[in-house]
Order: C-alpha cells, then structure tokens, then sequence
C-alpha cells in the first residue's frame, strides 16, 4: 500500500516542480516583469491559479514527508514557489520574505493556530505579484489573509474529529489497514477541498478585486498601507523575542542591530550568522559556563544515573530483547513506522484526539507484525487511537519508547496497557515542550531570518533609498532555508525515534541530564538574537516626515537630526517599544493598532498631500506625518517607473 | 505569591506551556500537583529537567502541594501551578490555597467525555468538580494560550 502512496507524492511533486520549472510563456501566462504605471489588467491564468491552491494544499498536507510545515507552510518557500508559478521567482522571494517577517514569532502547538502564514504566503504573494505591488504593500494586506486561513484550520480541526470516530469503527472490527485509511483518506480528501476552493478562486480573481479596490483609495491612504508594511515587521521580530531576547544573550540583539546600520546595509546576513557562531561558542566558553546549568553531573556519570535511574523504575529494556524473543520487530518495521508518523502524524488532526490518528496509523506495521488474534489487535489499535499530542520530531522519543514496551509485551513480558498508556501520557508533554522550544522556538525562526536576510529586502538603512523599487530578490534565500531545515529536522526526528526504541528512557534521561539542550539553547539565542537584530534594522522602515529649519534651510527632522547621531534609532525604538506592548497586548489587537497608526500618519494634515503615486514633490511628502519609502527633502535615486503600487493619479483626499 | 496561573492541563508541561505562557507570565517557579507523577521517579524527573533552564519545578502530591503553595503565599515570587484535572485543583482550594482563578487549558478527549471548546473535553464527574470550584469562589475560564481571550466556564457549560 505505501507504494501507492508513494506514487501519489512523487506523481504530485512532479507535477509542482515541472510546472515550476516551466517558463510561464509557455502556459501562456500574464507578464510578471516590467510593469507600466497606471493601472494594468493582469490575468492569472486557469493553470497557475491551480497550481497556487495545490500549493497551498500541500503545505498543510501529509505529502512532504512531513516537512510541509517547515518548508512551503511558510512565506518564504510560498512566495518563491508562486513566484516560479507566475514567471518571476526572484520579485516572488521578495514579496514572500517580506510577507514572513511579522510571522517569524509564529508556533502552533495543541492544536493552537493564532493564524495561517500559509494562507498569507500563497495567496499574498500571488496578490501582490499579479497586482504589482511592492513588499511593504504586500505586508499589509497579508495579515488579514492570514486570519481567513485560520478559519479553514479550524473548520478542519472540527470535521477531521468525525473521521476519527470512524477510524475507532475500523478498530473494533480489528481492521489495521482500515484504521491507516481513516487516518488521511477522508481528511484529507476534506481539506483538499476546503483548501483549494478558496485559493483557486482568490488566485483568479483576487488581483483584480485588489487592483480595483487600491485604486479606489486616494494615494495618501496607499501610502498609508506601506508606511504599515514597514512598521508591521516590528511586530513579528517582537513575538519571536519573547522566546529569545531574555538573560544574557539580550546584548547581541543590539549588536546584531548595529552592525547592519553601521555597515550600511551592506553586511549580508549569512556573513552576520557565522559571526554569531563563533560568538555562541565564545558566549557558551565564558559566560555559560558561570551560569551554572542543570548538568551537575558530567555527560558520562550522567548517562550511568540515567541507567540506574531506569533499572530501578521501568520494566523490559534492551537486555530482555536478545533473550530468546519469539516474535521481533525488524529494522524495516521500525522504518517504515517511523516514516508514517512522519508522513501522517497530522493528516487527521482534530479537536477531540490531535495526533491519536496518526500515532495509530505509525503504529499498524508494528502491530501487524506483532499481533495475530482478533482480539490482541482489537486491543491494540483502541490502545492507540487515544488522545496525543505531542511535537513530531523530538517528541518520537515517546514512540521509539513505546514500540519497544509493545515488542515486549508481545513477547509476554508483563507490560500492560495501563504502563504503556503511563508512558505515553507521561512523556508526550514535557518532550513537547523541548521539541516545540527546540524546533519552533528556536531552529524555525533563525533559519527564516537567515533565509529572509539572503532572499534580499527592502532598500533601506538610511542611505538615500530608492523609491518603490526594490533589490531584486533573492530565491536563494527560499532554498537555501529548505535544505537546512530539511536536513536538520530530519535528523533530529530519525535520532530520536531509533534511539527511543533502543534506549528508551534511559536516552531520555540523557539528553535532559547532560545539559545539551541547554547548551543548545543558550547558543541559538546567541544566533537568533543577532540575525534578529539585524533583520529587524533590514526590514522595519520608518520615515518621519516633517522638516524642521536648519541654518535658514528646511531640513528633514530625521535626516538630520536622528540619522547623525544613531541611525536607525527610530527603527530600534520601535522594535523595543512594541516588544514591550506585547508585554500586555494580545499581537491581533496590535496589529489592528499599528495599521491604524499607519494610516493616520500618511494623512495629509499639513498640505495638499501626493496628487499621484509618483508625486514625490517636497509639498506633497511633508504634508504627512511620516512617509512610506524615504525621508523627504532628499530626492529619491532616479530610477525608471517605480513598481510602486499601481494607483491612478486619483482625486485629492 | 501571585499565582500568576493555575492550571488544568492533562500534558502538564508542554509546547504551549514553556514556549508560550511561560514568556508570556514571566513566572518564576513551576509547581506541579500531581499524585501520580510525584510517585514516579521517573516522571518526576523529566517534569523537573522539561522546563527551561532559569525556571525551577516542583512535583508534589495534592498533601505536599497544597500545603508548599500555602506557605508560598507569604512570598512575592510568581508562581504557575499546574494540576492534570479539576479534582486535583479542588482538592487544593478546599485545603486552603487561595486560587482565584482557573485555567482550563487542555483536557483531551476520549469515550464518555463532552468536548466543550476546542481540545477543552470534560467528563461527568469534571463537570461537578468544576461547577462545585465555581461555587467555592473559583472563577472558570478557558484560555489555552496566553494570546487567547479567556472564555467563562459558564458560556461553554452544557447545564447553562
């Protein structure tokens, strides 16, 4: 059966990379490239629309080996892939890198979704793309995108708790395949549906809608939507530095943030990344060492503890299984397991049991190989369709542990369902809670913000910036993300697994014992907390306004009075400013704040305000509060037409 | 004290918990109530390495417990408690402890258990012991993550 399987993904997967792969000339697709001023009709033909919702699909399916989560859930890989998809792959890594940095403090755990990056990246990027808007644009409208996502994660989450009551049906009748097939045939037949409708149809006709309804608004409010997409970032660097920015690692922030404005811009954030390694191991070698850790034991009279600790508690472990065992699980029943947790563990994630689908569907080579009457297998599934949850990776421990009770107890080793169930219920939480800290919290951000950094950003720092047009993206930056998390996330959830079933507890107690995590821990906030700093000075634009007159002269109050003396200030400020908000505001209602505050400070209170988009007159800049792309009283870099949003020369506000 | 957050998940410590209240709080010490993880040695031990380095955990009984989160009372350290189900919370205040509020945020489902709201699932006899904590004076809600907007206990009630 998983043959099957297997030519469904690969076929899938082919089908993605040779549409990508594809020049959109040939599908007859709509120019992505120079795009004129004024309003321009851009069609997003049947075929690309299609593959944007399979896109989307698949970034919340099983397909992926499990990495969809990772890899095309987020922004960055999203609008890579819709930029290959429209014909532009490098302008669609702008826009998606963009679109991530207010989702970079994004987790989901126990079947919590605040909002959906997915639905943000896909659909955004495709918004932005076939409209022509710039990044800052982008971001604003993204965040509303991805509230409607959430609403398909939680009508999911409802019906998929149907589909797990037929896989209990399957179980009282003791049918193993049929409870495999509840797990991701109906589920997600349902959310291929209920994912690709809606993003077919935005594709489609979205970009119009969107045209037609920035078109509506006067410039100044326009302006207003990317003096937001430069603040929203704040936002998203703050919540990641709610797990980061803490005890001694919070100096690096800073530092992270200065190197980028003193070097202009021009200090690549890979370059800024193999600096904070070297910096964690010196931070790790000086300061870590005073903090004292858990580990007062070294790692060797750690993993002894560990054994004896487990000798003393549990029943069956490695000893018992070389004693003349009649029925043993082979190394390919402990693979092919293990691949489908990590294929399925949430193709049927539901309100009412999470992975418990998933976690029996892993188990049904194991049990097939172990269990012949009815009745044990009756047991078993039941046993396994139960409530779990805990994060697919370096939670695996649990089933490794686990698979290892069942082998012995098959064997009849006085193991019953009670311990096993102890095990589980024990362990699936606090494992979540270091998997979750160790994947979401930590490895997912930085490498987002490192594969931002490479995918290329706005034109900033306080050089003369050009207006609207952009650095060219990056799609680098996309795969260069893929590969490491791939590659590492892989590791650890096959690690984990193979050594839950050898070890058991004892790898456990370990691992906890020995201090690794933490080490880990302190280094990646070391990491994180430089390539965030200067993520946040790349990304959060704020440009005041009002003049004030120098020596006789009308001069840009912070080109000449902030920028001299600490560039970038503002943009610090900010980011601290909302960190601290967030102490006491829930991030939805921030958001709403800030666009609001946005808009209010494109307004033109003190003057007539921009008659076009490309009105860069020095009346119509100082007219607002603050302004999306440059300070005013220094011109812009002359550049051909701006790809700035697309707004006919509307009426006056 | 300020007990910042008492708790009724049936995981204790996880991915919510540490990444997400944890920050969100700034609590100091974790104590967790519970008979069945404080007789196991090993369990205890993975609840006490699981939180973050910083953060010390306690596992006690419901005896032990209630008695330490008393004597915790006089101090003005931040304190999250967290308990696996409603009878081990109101074992707890009938004993003393000052709990003004409740948080219910994770309760899983399984055969003859009502899902209130979202992975929030009672049974029977959790519905009395968390009506009868309303009646003590305990305020109800669910809030499973910090970011969330608490709901009333008595909005999701089957009896209301």
């Amino acid at each position: 059966m998983l043959r099957k399987y297997g030519a469904l993904v690969t076929g899938l997967a082919l089908a993605l990379v040779a549409a990508a792969a594809v020049p959109s000339a040939a599908l007859a697709a709509s120019p992505a490239a120079a795009a004129p001023a004024g309003p321009v009709h851009i069609n997003v033909t049947l075929w690309q629309a299609a593959l944007i919702a399979l896109g989307y699909y698949l970034a919340n399916s099983p397909w992926l080996f499990g990495l969809a989560f990772f890899t095309l859930y987020r922004p960055l890989v999203a609008g890579f892939l819709v930029g290959c998809i429209l014909g532009d792959p490098a302008q669609g890594t702008l826009i998606g890198a963009a679109i991530n940095v207010p989702f970079l403090g994004f987790l989901s755990a126990g079947g919590n979704l605040p909002a959906d990056p997915a639905f943000a990246g896909w659909v955004g990027t495709t918004l932005a793309l076939a409209g022509h808007l710039d990044p800052p644009t982008a971001v604003s409208i993204a965040f509303g995108l991805g509230l409607l996502g959430s609403l398909i994660f939680y009508l999911r989450m409802v019906v998929d708790s149907g589909f797990a009551h037929w896989a209990d049906a399957r179980a009282e009748k003791a049918d193993i395949s049929g409870v495999a097939l509840m797990n991701w045939l109906p589920g997600q037949s349902f959310l291929l549906v209920v994912s690709f409708v809606p993003v077919f149809l935005f594709a489609l006709n979205g970009p119009q809608y969107v045209q037609d309804a920035l078109n509506r608004l006067p410039v100044w409010a326009t302006n207003g939507l990317a003096i937001a997409g430069g603040i929203l970032p704040a936002i998203g660097i703050a919540l990641n530095m709610r797990f980061i920015f803490r005890g001694s690692v919070i100096p690096y922030f800073f530092i992270g943030f200065i190197l980028w404005t003193a070097s202009g811009g021009s200090m690549s954030l890979v370059v800024i990344a193999a600096l904070g390694l070297a910096l964690a191991y010196l931070h790790l070698s000086f300061v870590h060492g005073i903090d004292h850790s858990k580990a007062e034991t070294s790692e060797a009279a750690g993993a002894e503890a560990a054994e004896r600790s487990v000798e003393a508690t549990s029943s069956a472990e490695p000893a018992d299984r070389e004693a003349g065992s009649r029925i043993r699980l082979t190394r390919g029943d402990l693979l092919r397991s293990w691949a489908l947790w990590t294929f399925f563990a949430h193709a049927n994630y539901n309100f009412e049991r999470l992975q418990g689908t998933g976690f029996a569907h892993a188990m049904t080579p194991i049990i097939r190989r172990l269990y012949t009457t009815e009745d044990e297998i009756r047991a078993a599934l039941k046993r396994h369709l139960v409530f779990f949850n805990t994060e697919p990776n370096f939670g695996n421990v649990v089933h490794g542990t686990v698979i290892a009770m069942e082998e012995h107890r098959a064997n009849g080793a006085a193991i019953d369902e009670d311990s096993i169930n102890a095990v589980k219920s024990g362990l699936m939480g606090p494992m979540a809670g270091i998997g979750d800290t160790l994947s979401q919290s930590t490895l997912t951000p930085i490498l987002l913000a490192l594969g931002i950094g490479i995918a290329g950003g706005t034109a900033g720092g306080t050089a003369v910036p050009t207006v609207g047009a952009s650095a060219t993206g990056n799609p680098l930056g996309a795969i260069v993300y893929v590969v490491l998390i791939s590659v590492i996330i892989v590791a650890i959830g096959y690690t984990a697994w193979m050594q839950g079933y050898s070890r058991g507890r004892a790898f456990v107690m370990d691992v906890l014992r020995s201090g690794r995590i933490d080490r880990v821990l302190v280094g990646a906030g070391v990491l994180g907390n430089l390539v965030l700093g200067a993520l946040a000075a790349k990304t959060i634009q704020v440009f005041l306004a009002p003049t004030i007159s120098v020596a006789g002269a009308q001069m840009n109050l912070q080109a000449s009075v902030v920028d001299p003396v600490f560039p970038g200030a503002l943009a610090l400020g900010l980011v601290m400013l909302t960190w601290w908000l967030l102490k006491r505001l829930n991030p939805l209602k921030l958001l709403v704040i800030y666009l609001a505050i946005a808009i209010l400070a494109a307004y033109p209170f003190f003057g007539p305000g921009p008659a076009s988009s490309s009105d860069y007159s020095y009346q119509a800049c100082t007219s607002s509060l603050l302004h999306p792309y440059y300070a005013c009283g220094i011109p812009p870099a002359p550049t051909a037409a701006p790809t700035a949003p697309a707004a006919t020369p509307s009426s006056q506000p | 004290m300020s007990l910042r957050l008492v708790r009724i998940d049936d995981r204790l410590i996880h991915g919510q918990v540490v990444a997400g209240w944890l920050r969100a709080l700034g609590a100091e010490r974790i104590v967790i109530v519970d008979d069945a993880s404080a007789r196991d040695e090993f369990l205890r031990e993975v609840l006490t390495l699981a939180a973050p380095q910083g953060v010390p955990v306690e596992v006690a009984g419901v005896a032990d417990g209630a008695a330490r989160l008393i004597a915790l009372a006089g101090t003005p350290e931040s304190v999250m408690v967290l308990a696996r189900n409603p009878r081990t919370v109101l074992a707890l205040r009938v004993a003393g402890v000052p709990i003004e509020v409740v948080d219910l945020g994770g309760m899983g489902s399984g055969p003859g258990r009502r899902r209130l709201h979202k992975t929030i699932s009672v049974s029977p006899d959790e519905l009395r012991e968390l009506r009868e904590l309303e009646q003590l004076g305990t305020r109800v809600e669910i809030q499973i993550v910090a970011d969330d907007r608490p709901i009333p206990f008595g909005s999701v009630d089957p009896r209301n």
